[in-house]
């Protein structure tokens, strides 16, 4: 290599995040090159990412954070890093970034407003009282996979118990319509992934996934308004902000971001836990020996563990230093929580699945600051009523060999199979 | 003894000191959050600094 640890600005990094060659690897081989850029450049400039559905800008790219403690530093400074103009590591076309991100893609003071129209419904009065709800769910879920017997594990259980929960509170009512949605939530962030798109073009399927969100919002925010409940949809027509109605885009843009963010990583949580588990049988062991008193910490190494948001992107509102590097107003900043979540300043033995890490400062959740995950204790509640399930009544299921998804957003199982083994 | 002091622009009432001291902070139906007790017992500062630490957005802190 010539380029060595001599930061150099405005120079791509050798060793490159933006292929998609990069982002079909296994997460144990993309952290192969995070650990060089976290110990020799933890601020790094690279090309545009392939296979954008934008042409890329002339000399543009994004610089890398890879260390943890610059991942928080960006995230708890919204003034200085926004994610106003993008969250993404590829450019979106706007129409489609502002159709589905809603208040994850705003700043203040209009961020502030959006989320408190939602997150009432995530507070932990209000995750307890679903808990129990949650949990008979679960049962269920455990119950049908023993039927069943050996399976896809993430058809039979990673993907239900997330998917029940979020349209639940969002009042999406018929199992149909729950599974339309939940595949066009999908959809919206697999267009990298070849098998997935079967021929179209990443934009194809992007389109098809945001007309099927935005129709299952709209019809549902129609049945509300003619009819209130107590879900979050009735809360979002009912919703003033500044004195005005959201307009059907504003809702159906919420609807996008509730089912993306609250199917995905729970379920790959889910799906990632259950590998470990399976690879880790002394960990297994040690929650099956005391699972209430040991769940609430290995839930944080699950999550760890599992990174299942990959990356988010910050603009740069002015220029300012980090980590050495001189950044310039507009430049993109991605935050890499899977490199993070392995810094070995901050996790000790971070390879090591560990369910009795404690302190366990992950970001898998966000570096903390105004988007920290809204859904982040909903998420806790399902994932320790699964695990409960699995362990006590199938203690012995082995999970088989997971197939990823290609893309630089979510680290998404695909499918895994699982024995049962009872 | 300690006295709480929330900056209500960063706190996005999510809670997580809620779970860590349920007697101290309560986020309301709207998801506004209630300092239960301003100026706990003196032995609360441990549970009360894991609280500061432990919220997401930096809303918290500690006066004496
Ligand atoms: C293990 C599961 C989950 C993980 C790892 C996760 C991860 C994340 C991450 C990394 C962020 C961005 C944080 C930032 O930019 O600083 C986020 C934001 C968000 N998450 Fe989650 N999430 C999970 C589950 C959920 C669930 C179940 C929901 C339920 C709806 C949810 C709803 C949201 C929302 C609405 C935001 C946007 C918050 C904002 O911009 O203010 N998440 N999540
Ligand atoms: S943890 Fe922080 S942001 Fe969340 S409610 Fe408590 S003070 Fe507010």
């Amino acid at each position: 290599m010539t380029l060595t640890t001599e930061p150099n600005a405005r120079q791509y990094d050798p060793v490159s995040l933006a292929p998609m060659a990069f982002w079909a690897k296994s997460p144990e081989e993309r952290e192969e090159d995070y650990a060089v850029l976290r110990a020799e450049r933890p601020i790094s400039w690279h090309p545009p990412a392939e296979g954008s559905m934008m042409p890329p800008q002339e000399g543009g790219g994004f610089w890398a954070v890879t260390r943890h403690a610059d991942i928080v530093a960006v995230s708890k400074d919204p003034e200085t890093f926004c994610s106003g103009e993008g969250i993404q590591m590829e450019d979106v076309p706007l129409d489609i970034l502002e159709a589905v991100s809603s208040f994850l893609a705003t700043d203040a003071p209009r961020h502030t407003k959006l989320r408190k129209l939602v997150s009432a419904a995530f507070t932990p009065k209000r995750v307890k009282k679903i808990e129990e709800q949650i949990k008979a769910q679960a049962t269920r879920l455990v119950d049908q996979l023993i039927e069943t017997g050996d399976c896809d594990f993430v058809e039979h259980i990673s993907r239900r118990l997330p998917q029940w929960t979020i349209f639940e509170m969002v009042g999406v009512e018929d199992q149909e319509t729950r599974e339309i949605a939940t595949r066009a939530a999908d959809g919206m962030v697999s267009w990298g992934d070849e098998d997935v798109r079967q021929g179209r073009e990443p934009a194809e399927l992007l389109t098809e996934s945001l007309m099927a969100l935005i129709n299952v919002a709209l019809e549902l925010a129609e049945a509300r308004r003619a009819e209130p409940r107590d879900d979050l949809m009735t809360n979002l027509v009912q919703a003033e902000v500044d004195g005005e109605q959201l307009t059907d885009e504003e809702i159906a843009a919420f609807f996008c971001l509730l089912s993306i963010a609250g199917n995905d990583t729970t379920r790959n949580t889910t799906s990632s836990t259950m590998r470990a588990l399976t690879l880790n049988p002394d960990q297994r062991a040690l929650l099956r020996e005391d699972y209430e008193g040991r769940i609430t910490v290995a839930i944080d190494e699950f999550v760890r563990w599992a990174t299942p948001v990959m990356t988010f992107r910050r603009t740069a509102t002015r220029d300012v230093e980090l980590g050495g590097q001189q950044i310039k107003q507009g430049d993109w900043v991605v935050l890499f929580y899977s490199s993070g979540n392995r810094d070995p300043e901050v996790f000790d033995d971070p390879m090591r699945f560990d369910v009795t890490r404690s302190p366990n400062p992950h970001i898998a959740f966000g570096g903390g600051g105004p988007h920290y995950c809204m859904g982040n204790q909903l998420a806790k509640t399902q994932l320790r009523a699964i695990f409960w399930e699995l362990l006590t009544r199938v203690p012995d299921l082995e999970a088989g060999e997971p197939v990823y998804l290609a893309g630089n957003f979510m680290q998404a199982i695909k499918s895994m199979p699982c024995r049962l083994n009872l | 003894m300690p006295r709480i002091v929330v900056d209500y622009d960063k706190c996005t009432g999510l809670g997580i000191c809620e779970s860590i001291a349920p007697d101290v902070f309560e986020v309301d139906d709207d998801g506004s959050l209630l300092i239960l007790e301003e100026s706990p017992d003196e032995t609360r500062r441990g549970e009360l600094q894991e609280a500061v630490d432990g919220c997401p957005t930096g809303a918290l802190s500690i006066e004496d």
